[in-house]
């Protein structure tokens, strides 16, 4: 599937990739939200039965890079159900600020009830916003993540200078995402999970295996690590590296605004 | 940064931060002395596995474990996991962290704090069975487990002591430990003579060659 493995270094024309297909590009927006509107309820419940719960090791090892202080502002970019921000609403304590950010209103109304649940809500705002066009002020944020969403905004490039303009200098950006297996045969292996039993999985606990088989289409679509770095680079992001985790199925990428 | 895949020791550091945290909470006399430690950042190497990890007191109840920390430790220790297995079971760490290979950065004194506080850690087992299994059941298997760990502390502590007195008096495979002190004297003893011997030698010869220069 490697080959299939779009470089996104943005596209041309007028179209853009919804999993395998070539869809026009003001429609995508639309089309990954009506996926996440469907799977919003059980998104985390699917998460741990799609990765065994390894998505959790993921993420706590993408909240040791971003080094939070107290008295700090985050953003968490398609934050959806709010198990990121209600990490960082402990690590930046009272002082400190967490937005919590996704272009889909029922994913953040999930995270939302879910943070006030856990009594997480204080120092936390919910911002539905565009990863690309972000209603923040220049330089006003510490640190960005953005956690298994960038693959499914239109304009990964303009998604990075967006977060670019908002970071202050110094602040850094942590890209959470699925991306290329280190080893050919793990590869294979995992093609074979995401397309045969992913959609299956989610036919059985969502009652929507055409989403599922989105989300797995759009993974491979997804630039893979030196992709995604070169891309951070273009932004204007310094500093840029990357950790493969779980043999390269996950990758997350670091930068910091100079 | 380790060579380890994150998820894998991010896996294992999950585990062990929620078991030391479940321990903490089931040591209220541990309270104190931890909430004295609150805010201290220990980084520790483990030069056997290639491991690096941070320990952060984060309160009284709390420890956090990390594989990635930016901030300055308090403390900063490297050594191998036989180094370590020694510090943490040892009644006088200051002795261990002298005599050892373990190399020590920063100040000893929240290391030693925590250690002592961890090797004194009277951990009530009983609360978590009796407030799943009720009052009398709860105590009676907590009793029950607290004579099997008597009776295998008790069974430990008799082995090391009839292995220590076969190793010593049956198969004379060992030296007694006095027998093997007094040899390491000897042996310090004889390389200090040997040292003392060789700066002779040299004076001498460097006296030889300034005489032949001379002539």
């Amino acid at each position: 599937m490697s080959e299939d493995r779009a470089n996104t270094a943005e596209d041309n024309d007028n179209t853009t990739d919804f999993g395998f297909t070539r869809v026009d590009r003001d429609a995508k927006a639309g089309m990954v939200r009506g996926v996440f509107d469907s799977v919003a309820s059980r998104y985390d419940l699917m998460n741990d039965l799609m990765s065994g719960g390894i998505h959790r090791l993921w993420k706590r090892f993408t909240i040791e890079l971003c080094a939070v202080r107290p008295g700090q502002t985050i953003l968490d970019i398609a934050g959806g159900t709010g198990d990121l921000a209600a990490r960082f609403s402990r690590l930046v304590g009272q002082d400190g600020k967490v937005i919590l950010a996704d272009i889909n209103a029922a994913m953040l109304e999930v995270g939302r009830d879910r943070l006030i649940d856990k009594g997480a809500s204080d120092n936390i705002e919910v911002v539905q916003a565009d990863a690309q066009y972000l209603p923040f002020a220049d330089n006003s944020i510490d640190c960005i993540t953005i956690a298994f969403g960038l693959r499914n905004v239109t304009d990964k490039a303009i998604a990075l200078q967006s977060m670019l303009r908002v970071l202050r200098p110094g602040g850094r950006l942590l890209v959470l995402e699925f991306s290329k297996p280190t080893s050919p045969l793990l590869g294979k292996i995992y093609d074979q999970y995401s397309f045969q039993i992913l959609p299956a999985m989610g036919r059985l606990v969502a009652q929507d295996a055409d989403s599922y088989r989105y989300l797995a289409e759009s993974i491979r679509k997804h630039p893979d690590q030196e992709t995604l770095l070169a891309m951070m680079a273009d932004a204007g992001f310094v500093e840029s590296r990357y950790h493969n985790m779980t043999g390269g199925i996950v990758a997350v990428h670091q930068g910091f605004k100079a | 940064m380790t060579q380890h895949d994150p998820a894998l020791l991010s896996a294992a550091l999950a585990g062990a931060e929620r078991a030391m945290n479940q321990a903490i909470a089931l040591s209220p006399t541990s309270h104190q002395a931890l909430g004295g430690l609150s805010g201290t950042l220990l980084g520790v190497e483990v030069t056997t596995l290639d491991l690096t990890l941070y320990i952060k007191m984060v309160d009284a109840t709390e420890v956090r474990l990390m594989t990635h920390c930016e901030d300055q430790t308090d403390a900063f220790v490297r050594g191998t996991l036989e180094d370590f297995g020694a510090l943490a079971t040892s009644e006088d760490p200051a002795a261990i962290l002298i005599n050892s290979s373990i190399e020590l950065q920063g100040s000893s004194h929240s290391l030693i704090a925590l250690q002592q506080v961890v090797s004194r850690m009277d951990i009530d087992w009983e609360a978590p069975l009796v407030d799943a299994l009720g009052d009398v059941m709860g105590h009676q298997i907590a009793e029950g487990l607290r004579s099997v760990f008597r009776w295998g502390e008790g069974a430990r502590a008799s082995l090391k002591r009839q292995v220590s007195e076969y190793l010593l008096e049956e198969g004379r495979l060992t030296p007694p430990k006095a027998e093997l002190e007094h040899f390491y004297d000897a042996v310090q003893s004889l390389a200090m003579r040997v040292d003392r011997a060789q700066n002779q030698v040299e004076k001498l010869l460097a006296k030889a060659a300034l005489k032949r220069e001379t002539q």
